[in-house]
């Protein structure tokens, strides 16, 4: 604990960006509460001009974009946490068998990687949320299917060097069992290696969920930010006057903020890791 | 972003030799790790070594995937295309049983599964990629001219992107750790961070839509009789928003990449002796550490291409452009299920093919990445 806290003294960017996730995780818990109306329900006419009753002013079909705004806060978060969730099962699943067992298995395991890493990512993504349907389930599935070759690489990469270190050979040698290893020995080193590289996938997934919903793919039911843009952004109304200033730019620039958080995150962990980083900053 | 991810390791992994985490290994975003063992100073098996195959298997293990996948999936799925059709606020609603099976002929929906199959993977072989269902015209045809405009304006942002990034990475890999270098690396690394639809969202908002220095969208105006020079700028102006657009989201990638290879070369001997021999320090920097170091953008500018295949979908829905990112837009608004197929296939085929050749050139480049 105190090596965090003196880690957030030292790396500024740390501090931020744990402010800003921290934020926005409150307006989501809070969103009921801090919004002022229902997200979806006809609170005025269409285009209202921001006013005390609606702070951001209304939309095309007349619903309240301030309400939009904080519930969209939700969407994001559940599509971070459930994404990198998967990202971590399979990834360090996929990364820790092939790294331990080696051979064969390591070989292929690679191999399904590169495949997985070749696949062109958003045209895959879109192509089979147009088909399926869209939905924030289908998104946060897609996306964590996408998203795992890279954790498992590292994870992989990690415990090839780990394991002929001396301590885990040691504990091999005193007749510790493989689980045993693992639990003990391996995981808690991987730990900050996986975390670091996570919150860059929170944030990685944030933003391939709202560009997906600004194809058009957005789950029709939840109300998140590329929605948000991409309902602007068809109406023609949008090119007119200043609408684009209270409809257009606050989602975006929520969106921006949320991934600048998770980056800072993830930036902000990577020096106390790897020494080398720090060095080259 | 996993690529992204892949440009971050890169930049570290160049940082220093000694290697306890195997940074090295993982050069590439498409890299082949065989060679691991080697990181770990095992012996690499004599079998692994060359491998020259495997480039190409993996390629066509991955064509061949995405392909099936590409037939089977709208199959497979509860529903089929005709659905679309059926559906009510699809532009092509039609209700009746008789149109219905009519269709289901047409687009031989009736046959076997492995029927359809070799059917679609025959048509496949000779260009044909169905026929689109809103607009009844082969896909092929529709998506042959929309290549072309996308290519223009993939080619354009990569110079545009090589303009901004290449002197700015030597600029800041030379004045490694002054606040010129911090600033720069502080611009860049937000940049990459900004969501590109939004920000061509608010570009097309603020200088087409507001200030009118731009057209709202399309790849030139429409029943111009223009001709000659008049025809280009007319095209120029329409392609500038977008390409400056997507080259400024490419240039961060030639940036970080031209800075740490840059910061690699800093203590080389030659540059001791250069210095010696009193060269001045622009030649030193442009002609000798500069020309170093540019080997590592090649690997990049080939890793953007297929980059720049995500990124057109998003700008080429902003702008309107008519290429293939829009087409696989417009598709995907639609349900037109044989467009989106044939959009998602060029596309992946061109990240696939890009990918082979970059690795491939790669290896000529530097024979180590082939272990």
């Amino acid at each position: 604990m105190r090596s965090f806290l003196s880690s957030l003294r030292h790396s500024p960017l740390l501090a931020i960006g744990i402010a800003i996730v921290m934020v926005l995780v409150v307006i989501a818990a809070l969103a009921p509460v801090i919004a002022p109306y229902d997200p979806i329900a006809i609170t005025g006419n269409s285009f209202e001009t921001p006013s005390s009753a609606h702070l951001l002013g209304t939309n095309d079909a007349g619903a309240d974009i301030f309400s939009r705004l904080v519930w969209g806060t939700r969407t994001s978060l559940a599509v971070a946490v459930f994404a990198t969730t998967l990202v971590l099962a399979i990834g360090v699943l996929v990364g820790l068998v092939a790294g331990l067992r080696g051979g064969i298995i390591d070989t292929l395991l690679m191999r399904l990687v590169d495949v997985f890493l070749a696949l062109p990512g958003l045209p895959l993504l879109i192509f089979v949320a147009a088909l399926v349907g869209p939905s924030l389930g289908v998104s946060i599935l897609m996306i964590g299917l996408a998203l795992w070759p890279q954790t498992a690489r590292i994870v992989r990469s990690q415990t090839l060097s780990l394991r002929t270190r001396g301590f885990v050979d040691s504990a091999r040698g005193f007749g510790a069992g493989p689980l045993y290893v693992i639990r003990r020995h391996l995981l808690p080193a991987l730990g900050p290696v996986v975390a670091s590289n996570l919150v860059f996938v929170a944030g990685a997934a944030v933003t391939i969920e709202a560009g997906l919903a600004f194809i058009g793919l957005g789950d029709p039911i939840a109300v998140g930010w590329g929605t948000m843009l991409n309902r602007a952004l068809e109406n023609p109304q949008i090119y007119l006057g200043s609408l684009w200033l209270w409809w257009l730019l606050p989602a975006g620039l929520a969106l921006t903020l949320a991934v600048l958080g998770f980056t800072f995150i993830g930036v902000g962990l990577e020096p106390r890791f790897n020494p080398r980083w720090s060095r080259s900053l | 972003m996993s690529k992204l991810a892949d440009l971050e390791t890169t930049d570290r992994g160049d940082q220093a030799s000694e290697s306890t985490i195997d940074v090295s290994g993982e050069r590439q975003a498409v890299a082949v790790d065989a060679g691991s063992a080697a990181w770990e100073g095992l012996p690499v098996p004599a079998k692994g070594r060359k491998r020259r195959w495997l480039p190409y298997a993996l390629y066509l293990g991955t064509l061949f995937v995405l392909v099936t996948f590409n037939f089977l999936l709208p199959r497979i799925m509860p529903g089929d295309p005709i659905d679309a059709l059926m559906a009510l606020g699809s532009p092509s609603f039609v209700q009746d049983d008789e149109t219905r099976a009519a269709l289901e002929e047409y687009y031989r929906l009736d046959a076997s599964l492995p029927e359809q199959y070799l059917t679609y993977l025959g048509g496949l072989v000779q260009g044909d990629l169905g026929v689109s269902i809103v607009s009844n015209t082969p896909v092929t045809e529709e998506l042959v001219p929309r290549i072309g405009w996308s290519f223009l304006l993939i080619i354009s942002s990569l110079a545009i992107s090589l303009i901004i990034g290449l002197p700015t990475g030597v600029h800041s890999g030379w004045k490694r750790g002054k606040g010129v270098d911090r600033g720069l690396l502080g611009f860049f690394l937000s940049v990459q961070n900004l969501p590109i639809f939004f920000v061509g969202s608010v570009v097309l908002v603020v200088f087409s839509a507001q200030m009118g220095w731009f057209p709202l969208g399309g790849a030139s105006t429409p029943f111009n009789e223009y001709g000659g020079v008049a025809q280009i700028l007319d095209v120029a102006h329409h392609l500038a928003l977008p390409a400056l657009l997507m080259g400024f989201e490419f240039a961060t990638f030639e940036y970080l990449v031209m800075r740490s290879s840059m910061v690699s070369e800093l203590g080389s001997d030659y540059l001791l002796s250069g210095r010696a021999k009193g060269l001045t320090e622009r030649r030193l920097k442009y002609r000798y550490a500069g020309r170093n170091a540019l080997l590592p953008v090649i690997t990049v500018i080939g890793l953007q291409f297929s980059l720049a295949v995500t990124s057109i979908i998003f700008v080429e829905r902003i702008f309107a452009y008519p290429g293939v990112g829009g087409y696989m837009f417009e598709a995907v608004g639609t349900r037109d299920y044989p467009a989106m197929q044939g959009a998602f296939l060029v596309l992946t085929i061109t990240v696939l093919t890009t990918n082979l050749f970059v690795e491939l050139l790669y290896r000529r480049v530097d024979p180590r990445t082939a272990r």
